[in-house]
């Protein structure tokens, strides 16, 4: 009797652990959350939050896009460029449109086809990430450092290096407008996570997704197109990258050829605390929603207490590693 | 066989009516022509502004002796009242005048003496190297939304440092001497969060030499 008892106890405690392991990001963040508004004023203010959201909004696209390869086992290294490169195109295409001097023609292009074209742009290169990926066998890191690389070379010759400036006031609307009280990029970024929980939890490539991550092999001789699913996979990146490129060229008025140094960083970040295995298979998109809050929430929150840009970068690598770390110790724990 | 034409038949409509609403066409040279009237000129931009905006009201800008007390007793006043800058960082800059003697003649700039209540104090003028932001970001007058890009406002700029080398300089290095009066104006440029008053370099817009 005793040692049912005993049984039981233990089975409910591992119960208890595993449910607070599943909320272990939600409780961070809550607890981040407390620790600012006590040591700054500002931190909890309507404003405050607002700009938490407006900003966090271009990694959430990024980061959205970087679970879906994740969760393939893969990694995309070359979102930051292929958001540079696709803001590039949508400014100069907006600005200078195309001159075909031979033919004394110029194609103008309004807002909707310059960001159709930053879009495509995006899209085309993640198309090139999962074919090298897919076709020569070429490690995803290399593959798509490989792609940084280019992405970024690109975006200097397009911009001859300099800014591409003067955008206007409807493109503007984009990255620093607001619609129904709520800032259009929070939108933007609120639609594309309702697409991919969807996609990822009530579809059947949402499914294959998981089950590429799982087991590769087991997915390929159940009959899974791995090759289809991950093209699609890394399209799916390129595009969102794109998309934080739009928004980011828009909240400045300006493409920077410089812009997305680092982001893939940011987004792997929010990946990792959100809770998504590196080795693939396990993982969500709330999850990774969650990580990009909490990264979010400690940028503003060390900026607000004055606290150097290097220090900065300290403290956000630590907690890196210490969700890493956690999740470590949960998946053994399990 | 009929459903997939309609859809073929639906998807080529979509694509006529994003491409009708997404691309435009022109004629080249007739794009070109327009630009080129449009084409931004910072030299005649720079000319215009210096001599119809900062010249005629360079009078009123802070006596930089006074300025320098404030900065000293109440900076966030001093900041508040007399700096302006583009961005919202710690270095901004002031419109200042002033008079004293000229102490040294250096190779890069020429310092000056000058009385603030009985102690003797010094700032240096920048006689050589004239580059970057100062005088159009005091001057407070330049609205960086007027221009397209950057680069044209950045152009700005380099023409007014070119007006202050070409047309104030020369005759200030050519007739100054140790010992002469001078009543300058200028800019200057203080970091809000480290401040340091024991070096300040003017910019000059006008150097006037008094004679003994």
């Amino acid at each position: 009797m005793e040692a049912i008892i005993k049984l039981n106890s233990q089975n409910s405690i591992k119960k208890y652990t595993r449910s607070l392991a599943r909320f272990q990001s939600l409780i961070a963040l809550f607890i981040l959350c407390f620790v600012l508004s006590i040591l700054s004023d500002k931190f909890l203010t309507i404003d405050n939050a607002w700009n938490v959201m407006r900003q966090i909004s271009v990694n959430i696209c990024i980061a959205t896009g970087m679970t879906l390869v994740v969760l393939t086992a893969g990694i995309d290294l070359s979102v930051g460029s292929v958001l540079a490169l696709s803001g590039a195109i949508t400014a100069g295409l907006l600005r200078n449109g195309l001159e075909f001097p031979s033919a004394n023609l110029y194609v103008g292009f309004t807002i909707l086809g310059a960001v159709l074209a930053g879009l495509l742009i995006g899209a085309l290169l993640g198309v090139f990430n999962g074919w090298t990926i897919t076709r020569f066998k070429v490690p995803p890191f290399v593959a798509t450092l490989a792609v940084l690389t280019i992405a970024r070379g690109l975006t200097m010759l397009w911009t001859k290096g300099f800014p591409i400036s003067g955008l206007g006031e409807s493109f503007s609307f984009i990255g620093t407008g607001w619609f129904l009280g709520i800032p259009v990029p929070v939108w933007i970024s609120g639609i594309i996570v309702l697409m991919a929980v969807l996609l990822t939890r009530k579809t059947r490539f949402g499914r294959y997704i998981y089950a590429i991550g799982g087991n590769e092999n087991a997915s390929r001789l159940s009959g899974i197109n791995i090759d289809k699913i991950k093209i699609a996979v890394y399209t799916i990146a390129g595009g969102l990258a794109a998309i934080g490129g739009i928004i980011v060229t828009s909240r400045l008025d300006s493409a920077q050829p410089n812009a997305g140094i680092t982001y893939e960083l940011d987004a792997i970040a929010a990946v990792v605390i959100g809770g998504t295995s590196l080795s693939g298979g396990k993982g969500s998109i709330m999850g990774t929603v969650l990580g990009a809050i909490i990264i979010g929430v400690l940028n503003n929150g060390l900026v607000l207490l004055n606290v150097s840009p290097f220090w900065q970068q300290v403290v956000k690598g630590f907690v890196i590693l210490l969700a890493v770390i956690i999740d470590k110790a949960n998946s053994k724990n399990q | 066989m009929q459903k997939k034409v309609i859809k073929y038949a639906l998807s080529i409509v979509a694509l006529i009516v994003v491409a009708y609403n997404s691309i435009y066409f022109k004629s080249l040279d007739e794009v070109k022509a327009a630009s080129a009237v449009k084409q931004f000129d910072a030299a005649s931009y720079a000319h215009h502004f210096f001599n119809k905006k900062l010249m005629p009201g360079i009078d009123k800008a802070v006596e930089i002796d006074a300025l320098l007390k404030l900065v000293q007793s109440d900076p966030s006043k001093a900041f508040l009242s007399y700096s302006h800058a583009l961005g919202i960082g710690n270095i901004r800059y002031f419109l200042v005048k002033g008079e004293g003697t000229i102490k040294a003649i250096g190779e890069n700039t020429t310092t000056i003496s000058y009385i603030s209540d009985t102690t003797q104090k010094q700032l240096e003028i920048a006689t050589e190297f004239v580059y970057g932001n100062a005088i159009r970001d005091a001057s407070g007058l330049i609205n960086i939304n007027e221009f397209n890009s950057t680069m044209d406002f950045n152009n700005v700029s380099a023409e007014i440092n070119k007006i202050v080398r070409s047309e104030v300089l020369p005759s200030f290095k050519a007739n100054g001497k140790v010992g002469d009066r001078i009543k300058f104006s200028g800019a200057i440029e203080l970091n809000q969060a480290h401040l340091n008053l024991d070096h300040i370099e003017v910019v000059p817009i006008t150097l006037k030499l008094e004679s003994k």
